[in-house]
């Protein structure tokens, strides 16, 4: 369970002798070290709206306890991503003793930009110089001894892979936590730049922001939305902000260019100087030339098509074997014995029946999609992240999914959608802004996963034929991009540019990409166990006391006057909200107890028409309870409501237009 | 009714900077600019349209052909002044721009040449911003989107056309400013994003992004 970040930071700070942030741009090793750093005890906070995550841990190091604080991976510390936003709010909510700055020796000048915002917030560093061993497979060289120097802060020589370096990076931040005076910085921007500074810092200094004086004129002048708001409260605050309108608008005169352009470019000189005094002139070898394969049209796009095309199958081969395999095994061997106990204990009444509902049933129907599919697609989501894989998918994909308002990394949580759409619910995690989540997270509850696709084959396609099957899918293939399109129109917000960072390919890292898949998978085990088990015994009660059959009649004018479909069908697609192929199972069932044995040939008391609205129907309304309590923890309730009525509302209207118009057609 | 009076060179040289970042410039950022009262400047605002040298829509204004003319003659006026003030003055490059302000609405067309020959003719003014020769051309470059590139082509970022300050931010975070050099190293069919090298590293751009950064 994810906790507010307010009280997860104040706890770790409350119970360790030291806290330690752990900072860097996007793919640097950092959670490499993290993992290195931490045992499996790792928690998770989030900041109320934000997707993106702090994962928190504790560590012993000699008799200290240190608190871990992973801070999401970054540019930049500034308010215009989410990443970057939640990155420092986090550093200032809980004042880190020491923030780790881990480095990328072989892009040294842009990380460098990073830690000369640190530098401006006035908080204590220490740097990682990670990757040196990749650096030096490249020629590039760094003499971190200067950097330290340079900078004025420790740096210290890590390779994260192999855990080397660590212990005494962790021993350089203690004793730069250890010295409790305040850390003065010489590092500086050009003359000009700084005169600006220091004028708006001395009308900063008769006032408390719970920042440093520097850092918030630095901030103030960069056009720091949050800041500005923040001062803007303040009693005295419009005359400082006229005051720093002033002094940008004489930088921005003097320089020709925007003052947070010019301070930028002032950080970004800064770095470039520094990087190039600690490398050697020597120039680097550039590698990667195999990468280019996956984004080049001409070979990107078969490579494409085939990864797609082996999760896909993975997911639905794979996952159904495993799935049925998990099935049979259960039904042998665990149901007897749970259902033993529970009809041991509370006899073969109404309560016993109820609660193998929900024990046998219900923990059946977690388990069967949670460890084939969600455990499986976790790893290989895992995988493509971390190889770097998933960028070249964006980069192919981006142009399509821009219709509906998302980037190119949409593309691999609809394809996993096919397979179930419970771990692809939870793979638009790759998805930056909540709009885009929702949006994906829509489309992705339309296409039909497995369970769906059985029901479809083994009620269409078997009896009526493939032609009507094929027709199932154009239909909802056509809906998922008129509603991608008009979500897209509807939804308030645009979806920004995409600006992406393509990474060099890195040999993922096993054991990272199992601890990821574990994490995730644990979340998903506690969020969905409670609800599938709570539906399944409220499903249970309404068969066993045979409520179930009244609802046939409310439901009737929807079933058999809108949809055409015999009362019988109607209460079926209830439970499949269980699980999809329940549907077709329970057809079965309930049918041979209403006209008997013979109605295992569906055809018998469903003409092919009302199969085909039967599948379409089942196929689009929510998905299963598993799925809804996943989009409840991804999204929140409102937004998973939201997505239920939506499609409910929407496999009605359609199933009821195919309806009439096949009659009306004589199809 | 003279035309060439130093509060029109003012505005239309404004309006000139003001172009590099959004176009058409609205008149609010226009009066931020000159540090005028809104109310005022769309009045001056109206009369530079009924002169022809500005085009004022309701997004904002933008100049004209002949608006351009005139304010690239006082562009080239003011950075010879800031040259002269610093080469043969001796003043310090960040104390000339304000006295500059106020040379170049005095110097004549004679008065120019002769300034610019006395300095070696030089090519920019002490900020590195170029100088327009006689005829107002700036710089003879052609000016391209980025998005207009094509792989493996090389350019150097002009600017970036970007109204959302926190996109322009992040931009610059990653070291997309003016003046860098930038490498196209692959371009997505259909109107797909690109692939570019800034210093060291490599970034997807979506089209609509690369678009708003000009390249030369």
């Amino acid at each position: 369970m994810a906790l507010s970040c307010h009280g997860a930071l104040k706890e770790i700070k409350g119970s360790t002798d030291f806290t330690f942030a752990l900072a860097g741009n996007p793919n640097v090793g950092k959670s490499s070290i993290f993992n290195r750093l931490t045992g499996m005890g790792v928690v998770t906070a989030n900041y109320p709206g934000k997707t993106v995550e702090l994962n928190l841990a504790t560590t012993d190091f000699k008799d200290l306890r240190i608190g871990i604080i992973d801070l999401p991976g970054s540019y930049a510390l500034g308010a215009v991503s989410e990443d970057q936003w939640v990155a420092r709010r986090a550093v200032l909510d809980c004042k880190p003793d020491v923030a780790i700055m881990i480095l990328d020796a072989t892009n040294l000048a842009r990380n460098l930009y990073m830690l000369i915002q640190f530098i401006d917030l006035g908080i204590p560093i220490v740097a990682a110089l990670n990757l040196t061993d990749e650096a030096e497979k490249r020629n590039i060289i760094i003499n971190s001894g200067e950097l330290s120097r340079l900078l004025g802060i420790p740096v210290v020589q890590t390779i994260a892979t192999t855990g080397s370096g660590l212990d005494d990076l962790i021993q350089k931040a203690v004793d730069t936590a250890r010295i409790k005076k305040d850390i003065k910085y010489s590092l500086r921007y050009g003359e000009d730049i700084e005169t600006n500074i220091k004028r708006l810092e001395g009308k900063l200094l008769a006032y408390n922001f719970g920042i440093n004086p520097r850092a918030l004129s630095i901030m103030l002048l960069e056009d720091d939305s949050e800041f500005i708001e923040l001062v803007g409260k303040h009693e005295n605050g419009k005359f400082i902000l006229e005051e720093a309108n002033k002094i940008s608008r004489e930088i921005e005169e003097l320089h020709g260019e925007k003052t947070p352009l010019r301070i930028a470019r002032e950080r970004h000189g800064l770095a470039g100087s520094i990087a190039s005094q600690v490398q050697g002139d020597v120039q680097p070898i550039t590698s990667d030339k195999i990468w280019a394969y996956t984004t080049s049209p001409l070979t990107g796009i078969p490579i494409l098509i085939v990864i797609l095309a082996i999760i896909f199958s993975f997911l639905f081969y794979g996952g159904n074997l495993l799935s049925t395999f998990f099935s049979n095994q259960w039904a042998a061997y665990v149901s007897p014995v749970i259902d033993g106990a529970i009809y041991y204990v509370f006899g073969d009444g109404i309560i016993g029946k109820i609660l193998v509902w929900g024990f046998d049933a219900g923990i059946l129907a977690a388990l069967a999609v949670g460890i084939p599919y969600v455990l499986t697609f976790y790893f290989m989501l895992a995988f493509l992240e971390d190889s770097g894989y998933l960028n070249s998918v964006a980069f192919l994909t981006d142009r399509l999914m821009h219709k509906f308002g998302l980037h190119g990394r949409a593309i691999i949580p609809l394809v996993a959608g096919a397979g179930c759409n419970v771990p692809a619910i939870i793979g638009t995690r790759v998805l930056a802004t909540m709009r885009e989540r929702t949006i994906a997270s829509t489309l992705i509850t339309l296409i039909p996963c497995s369970a769906r696709t059985a029901v479809i084959l083994g009620a269409v396609s078997l009896f009526v034929g493939w032609k009507p099957a094929v027709a199932i899918y154009l239909i909802i293939l056509a809906l998922v991009f008129i509603v991608g399109i008009g979500l897209n129109k509807v939804m308030p917000g645009k979806s920004a540019g995409l600006v992406m960072e393509m990474f060099p390919f890195r040999a993922p890292i096993i054991s990272n990409i199992l601890k990821k898949t574990w994490y995730r998978f644990k979340d998903f085990v506690f969020v969905a166990f409670p609800i599938v088990l709570f539906g399944s015994l409220v499903l249970g009660g309404l068969y066993e006391t045979g409520y179930l059959w009244k609802l046939a009649s409310p439901l009737s004018p929807i079933v058999e006057g809108w949809l055409g479909l015999p009362a019988v069908a109607g209460l079926t697609l209830i439970f499949a909200v269980l699980r999809k192929e329940l549907a077709l199972q329970l057809l079965v069932t309930l049918a041979m107890v209403m006209y008997g044995g013979e109605a295992k040939n569906l055809l018998l008391f469903m003409t092919p028409a009302q199969l085909f609205v039967y599948a379409l129907v089942n196929a689009i309304y929510i998905p299963c309870v598993a799925t809804i309590a996943v989009l409840g923890r991804e999204l929140g309730w409102k937004r998973a409501f939201g997505i239920m009525a939506f499609t409910i509302t929407l496999a009605i209207l359609i199933g009821g237009i195919a309806f009439r118009v096949i009659g009306y057609l004589q199809l | 009714m003279q035309v060439d009076t130093p509060r029109i060179e003012e505005y239309l040289e404004s309006i000139y900077k003001l172009q590099q970042e959004q176009h058409p410039v609205s008149t609010s950022r226009l009066a931020e600019h000159l540090k005028l009262s809104p109310p005022s400047v769309s009045e001056m605002v109206k009369k530079l349209s009924n002169k022809g040298l500005i085009n004022h829509t309701g997004k904002g204004v933008c100049l004209t052909e002949e608006g351009n003319r005139i304010a690239k003659k006082v562009i080239r006026r003011h950075r010879l002044s800031e040259r002269l003030l610093t080469d043969i003055l001796g003043f310090k490059w960040d104390e000339v721009h304000e006295e500059a302000c106020r040379l170049e609405h005095a110097i004549s067309p004679e008065m120019e040449e002769r300034i610019e020959q006395s300095l070696g003719n030089p090519k920019t003014c002490p900020h590195g911003h170029p100088i327009p020769d006689k005829d107002g051309l700036l710089l003879k470059e052609k000016v391209r989107q980025l998005s207009e590139l094509k792989a493996k082509e090389k350019a150097i970022i002009v600017n970036v056309f970007e109204e959302d300050p926190k996109m322009l931010q992040y931009l610059a975070s990653l070291g997309l400013i003016p003046d860098v050099s930038i490498l196209v190293e692959e371009v997505a069919p259909f109107g797909g994003p690109l692939i570019v090298c800034v210093s060291g590293s490599r970034y997807a751009l979506g089209r609509e992004v690369a678009s708003k950064i000009k390249v030369k």
